[in-house]
Parts: structure tokens; C-alpha cells; sequence
């Protein structure tokens, strides 16, 4: 036990010694740069996001939102085999994990139910990371979800290419172990950045 | 795991204090609709090549892809668009689709969350289409925006 707390003491360590790649000497050095870097103020927003669900996994079992095995969760609505901006925020949301040590695990809840099911979303989202967990579930299922998130799913057009292309959300939740919403941060973000917005509210 | 998880919270906790959480504050700015994605990761160009008309088709398509749509101020502020007017989403609804790469005058209010700064609009004031036809410079940007049909 003495080993795991020394290693989640240098885990959070890491992070609060080194920001956007720059490695500060001492904790005070350290905090005056967080403070630069404006993680802050925090604006209560004028919806509500979340809220109870159930849906079904990549392996067939049922998942809420709840974490079965509570973990915080990093939440993003697309498609498993993405050509757009999924391929920009899923591999974010592995790249989180990593940086976080597994504390926690990226999900992505389909918006394009025909395409992704639970039997062949599991290849491609583990190519992302082992970690990854994929939704899906039946249309007032899927639509609830959408309601509870604020999340367009509409079809946009056909491409040529890749089929249908669907319009979804853009922004990366996260939810903690019970499911409950602590904040939203666009894919735009690198990966030094979100992981620090994520352990900011690890600790709520 | 579920001890890793819980051991690493109560850490959290020690190490960082709970935010205090503040209103939306009222704002009116005008700017133009870009494209976060190109504009903030530099992958198709510097920041004065993917916005306007240059970089219309491809900030259509991202848009309609999912990437968040921006309200870049004209001092150069730029707020994440989480709501605009009757559309529920920051991306890809059909007014945001049509005033992708316009300028506009946006009335709405004003939230930060996390050092991002966000907007939700309740109101376009004035929409003054793509003043910025910076096509002329550019080109389109990037130029494999504008696919060839298939043959």
C-alpha cells in the first residue's frame, strides 16, 4: 500500500511540477504558472448536462452511468470507425488515460447505431486503447442519452468516400465514478492541457 | 483499480482546492465564425490563412464533422460557441452551417470554465456574411477541401 501511495503521490507530483512542458523546481514555481495558465474560474453553465442512462457495451453487458469498476469517465458522442473529428478526439481521450494512469477511461457513446454495434465496435476502439468503452443501445435508448447531453446526431450528408456522415457533438465530458457531469473541454485541447483540466476535478 | 481510482481522489483532494462556481455575465461581441480545430492546431496553416473565405469549405466541413465552433473576436479572443440562438449544439446545426466563416454581432452570454472561454448566443444582431476574402491570397485552404467527385 505504501508503494501505490508513493506512486499516485508522484503521479499527482508530475503534473504539478510540469505544465505545458515546462518543469518547475518547487511546488510554489509551479503553482504560480497554474495560475497563468488560467484553469480558474469556473462559470456555472446555463443547462444541465447529464443525468441517468442505460446502454449496452462492446461486449453485450449493460453499462449506466456509472462507472462499474468507479472510475471517473471521459465521455465523447461519435462513431467508432470515424473519419472526422473523432479521429481527433478519441485519440485525446486514450492519450488522457495514459497520462492519468487508467484513473480514467475514456467511453464513446455512438451516434451512428447501424454502423457501430456491440459486436464490431470493440476492434476499433481497442486500437485506440484497451481501455476504451463503446455504447450503444436502442433509439429511445440512444435518444435520451443525446437529450441528456445536449448532443446533435442528425445525418449531415453522404459522403462519397465514407458513406453517411453524421453531425455529433463536439466536446469531451467528463463525468465522475457516479456519472454525474464535473465539466466539458473541446478535442481542441492538447493532450498536457486536458489532462490537467481532468485532475483539477478529480479532486471535487 | 477501484483502489487505485478511490486512493487517487482522496489525493486529488488534498492537493487541489473545489472551484468556486460564478454566473454567466451578459456580452456582446462581434467577430467572425472559424473553425477551432484548424485555427488553434496550426495543421492546415497559420492562423491568418484558415479563417474567411479561404478556409470556408473545410470549416464546413468540420463543422458538420463535430469540431466546436469559435466566435474569434476582433481582439483576437476566441469563445468556444456552445449555443447559438435555436440550435441546441456548438457544432454542426443548421445556423451554424450557414454563418460558418461570417462575421457577425452576437449577443449572448459570457461563461469560462476551466481557463476556455465560452458564449452561448441568444441572439445574432447582425450577420455581415464572409467579409474576410482572404481567398484571394490563399486560395482554398487546404486545397483538398473541395473533393473531386468520383468517377
Amino acid at each position: 500500500m505504501k508503494r501505490l501511495i508513493a506512486v499516485i503521490a508522484l503521479v499527482l507530483a508530475g503534473p504539478s511540477l510540469a505544465h505545458d512542458g515546462v518543469i518547475h523546481s518547487n511546488t510554489g514555481e509551479a503553482a504560480a504558472h497554474q495560475a497563468v495558465l488560467g484553469l480558474g474560474p469556473v462559470t456555472d453553465l446555463p443547462f444541465d448536462l447529464g443525468g441517468k442512462f442505460t446502454l449496452t457495451d462492446q461486449t453485450g453487458a449493460t453499462r449506466t452511468e456509472a462507472s462499474p469498476d468507479e472510475r471517473a469517465q471521459l465521455v465523447f458522442f461519435g462513431y467508432a470507425n470515424c473519419p472526422a473529428i473523432c479521429s481527433v478526439a478519441m485519440p485525446l481521450m486514450a492519450e488522457i488515460t495514459d497520462a492519468l494512469h487508467g484513473a480514467v477511461q475514456p467511453v464513446m457513446i455512438t451516434v451512428d447505431p447501424k454502423r457501430d454495434t456491440s459486436a464490431n465496435m470493440g476492434p476499433a476502439l481497442a486500437r485506440l486503447h484497451p481501455d476504451f468503452i463503446g455504447l450503444t443501445g436502442t433509439k429511445a435508448e440512444l435518444d435520451h442519452v443525446y437529450k441528456l447531453f445536449k448532443v446533435s446526431h442528425e445525418k449531415a450528408f453522404d459522403d462519397p468516400e465514407y458513406g453517411a456522415v453524421f453531425s455529433h457533438g463536439s466536446h469531451i465530458y467528463l463525468l465522475d465514478a457516479k456519472g454525474k457531469v464535473l465539466t466539458l473541454f473541446p478535442p481542441i485541447l492538447g493532450a498536457p492541457r486536458a489532462r490537467d483540466i481532468v485532475l483539477k476535478y478529480l479532486g471535487s | 483499480m477501484k483502489q487505485l481510482a478511490t486512493t487517487f481522489a482522496a489525493l486529488a483532494a488534498l492537493a487541489l482546492p473545489a472551484q468556486a462556481t460564478e454566473q454567466g455575465s451578459r456580452i456582446k461581441i462581434t467577430g467572425e465564425l472559424i473553425d477551432t480545430w484548424c485555427y488553434f492546431s496550426g495543421v492546415m496553416g497559420g492562423p491568418d490563412a484558415v479563417v474567411g473565405s479561404a478556409h470556408h469549405t473545410c470549416a464546413l466541413w468540420c463543422s458538420a464533422g463535430g469540431i466546436p465552433v469559435g466566435l474569434l473576436g476582433e481582439d483576437g479572443t476566441v469563445y468556444m460557441v456552445l449555443k447559438i440562438e435555436n440550435d441546441d449544439t456548438s457544432a454542426s446545426g443548421d445556423t451554424l452551417l450557414s454563418l460558418a466563416s461570417h462575421e457577425i454581432t452576437a449577443d449572448g452570454y459570457f461563461y469560462q470554465r476551466d481557463g476556455l472561454n465560452y458564449i452561448v448566443v441568444s441572439d445574432v444582431i447582425s450577420d455581415q456574411g464572409i467579409t474576410n476574402l482572404n481567398h484571394e491570397d490563399y486560395g482554398i485552404v487546404p486545397g483538398f477541401a473541395l473533393k473531386e467527385p468520383k468517377r
